[in-house]
């Protein structure tokens, strides 16, 4: 029988402290999608190169970013290269391993953008003097970052949940570890995480909803 | 006809109050077995054998329990964290899991008198020179998310003002930090400080002494409204070391000088 009862103000004491996490996860999920988008355009690049250990070395990023864990992915990125000697704060290692998985699923999501793309636009670009990396800047990754949008918007909002895998590297300033840590402190756990769902909630729907409206401002067609 | 039928229906109401008022103790001698949270990831008191069972100061404790009540015993794994969600989902019937018995905590769990006390022993890599408690000013240190010592820790370095705080989420991780020199010392209970040094699975580190934290007085938990259940774990813990169980214990899985489990000059 759940014979529990509520006390929803102690939680609620605690909500600056866990608003002052909430930014801190904002920013690495920002952080991680600047880079992630900026590897990711790289990533295609390095696909479309043609060369055969170019190409090799983006799929298997690509790989490995969407067909592992990213528990694994965040918990390699601290104690995996410390084992090499290279040691990363908790904060930097959230941030790689997050920027990491969503440069391999922005990568993906551009190689399906640029299947949509008819070829003979690259050409077109080609016959009128511009070079191959020209025609791909002026004419293919404005409608490749176009048509992969919404897409993006979705891999922000996972960015956003990843980072509740910090606590595994030590991460405790996020919303996740300062939830954590304010539940060890008073064990109101049913209370606390549910305040934390909700504020998580709250940011991915911003997300998504702000998503489509600047879609719906910017792509008129 | 009518008195009859009022008595009848008096009696069964009575009968069914006394069923609906059964408690955590009855529910647990009638259903025979006694369900125990138990941290398996900080040894000596809660770790796995070569078999992968569970074996452990807190293990043998929630045994002898089950064995006091006439049940049998059933460990429940149960990380730091997913102590009291465990307890609260009704998971488990009690903690065996070595919580402090702080005040703040008291306001949500119900806790009996303590069963065991902790020593804070500080562990250094080597390489950092640290040599004291004091000495790990300005370094990065950490402890497993949760617990008494990380609390203590994490205070200390923000009134230091210098150097960072970590907590991992295992013992294990903290371990593994320290060797790999992303931790440069560690505060843990003396007792799981002993055996990792002597594992020698964690290369280049030593303990160095003790943290003056007070001492953790860990004890056993449920819920707080279950009061018939926490009397018998107070009697419990109070026979347990009446009868040198206690001792017993202490000297199979921890040795040396038994921790006293009083607080001098107050009762309780």
């Amino acid at each position: 029988m759940f014979d529990y009862t509520f006390q929803w103000k102690q939680a609620l004491n605690r909500l600056p402290q866990m608003l002052d996490g909430a930014l801190v996860t904002m920013e690495i999920a920002i952080l991680s999608m600047i880079m992630g988008i900026a590897l990711a355009i790289v990533l295609t690049l390095l696909r479309l190169s043609g060369s055969r250990p170019l190409i090799a070395i983006a799929t298997t990023w690509v790989e490995v970013a969407r067909n592992t864990p990213a528990l694994f992915q965040i918990y390699m990125a601290h104690f995996g290269v410390a084992s090499f000697g290279i040691h990363f704060s908790p904060f930097v290692s959230i941030l790689i391993g997050i920027t990491f998985n969503n440069a391999g699923y922005l990568a993906e999501n551009f190689r399906g953008a640029l299947k949509a793309i008819p070829d003979t636009q690259a050409r077109a670009g080609r016959s009128l003097g511009l070079s191959e990396l020209q025609s791909f800047r002026y004419i293919i990754m404005p409608q490749m970052l176009r048509i992969s949008f919404l897409p993006m918007t979705n891999q922000m909002v996972w960015a956003i949940l990843m980072t509740s895998l910090g606590v595994t590297v030590g991460m405790n300033t996020d919303l996740y570890g300062v939830t954590q840590d304010l539940n060890a402190l008073t064990f109101r756990t049913f209370e606390l995480f549910a305040l934390a769902a909700v504020i998580f909630y709250l940011i991915t729907k911003t997300i998504t909803l702000g998503g489509r409206l600047i879609a719906a401002r910017l792509f008129r067609y | 006809m009518n008195k009859l039928t009022l008595i009848a229906a008096v009696l069964s109401m009575a009968g069914l109050a006394g069923t609906a008022q059964a408690d955590k103790l009855d529910d647990i001698i009638s259903s025979g077995k006694l369900r125990c949270a138990v941290v398996l990831d900080f040894p000596p008191m809660g770790m796995r054998d070569a078999n992968n069972q569970p074996i452990g100061f807190d293990v043998d404790y929630c045994k002898d329990l089950a064995a006091a009540l006439g049940v049998t015993a059933e460990i429940v794994e149960t990380p730091f964290p997913e102590r009291i969600p465990a307890l609260m989902s009704g998971r488990v019937d009690v903690g065996v899991a070595s919580t402090s018995d702080t005040l703040e905590r008291a306001k949500t769990v119900g806790f009996s008198i303590p069963y065991f006390a902790f020593e804070m022993a500080v562990t250094a890599n080597n390489k950092t020179g640290i040599t004291s408690y004091d000495g790990m000013k300005g370094y990065t240190v950490g402890a497993v998310a949760g617990t008494y010592e990380a609390i203590a820790l994490e205070a200390q370095v923000k009134e230091w003002g210098e150097g960072n705080f970590r907590p991992y989420q295992t013992q294990a991780d903290v371990f593994l930090a320290l060797s790999q020199g992303q931790l440069d010392a560690t505060v843990s209970t003396s007792t799981v400080a002993q055996a990792n040094v002597q594992s020698g699975n964690f290369g280049d580190i030593s303990v160095v002494g003790f943290a003056p934290f007070d001492t953790d007085y860990v004890a056993l938990f449920a819920k707080r409204n279950e009061y018939g259940f926490l009397n018998y774990l107070n009697l419990f813990v109070n026979q347990q070391v009446r009868t040198g169980r206690y001792d017993e214990l202490y000297e199979k899985w921890v040795g040396g000088e038994v921790p006293q489990l009083v607080v001098p000059n107050v009762y309780r």
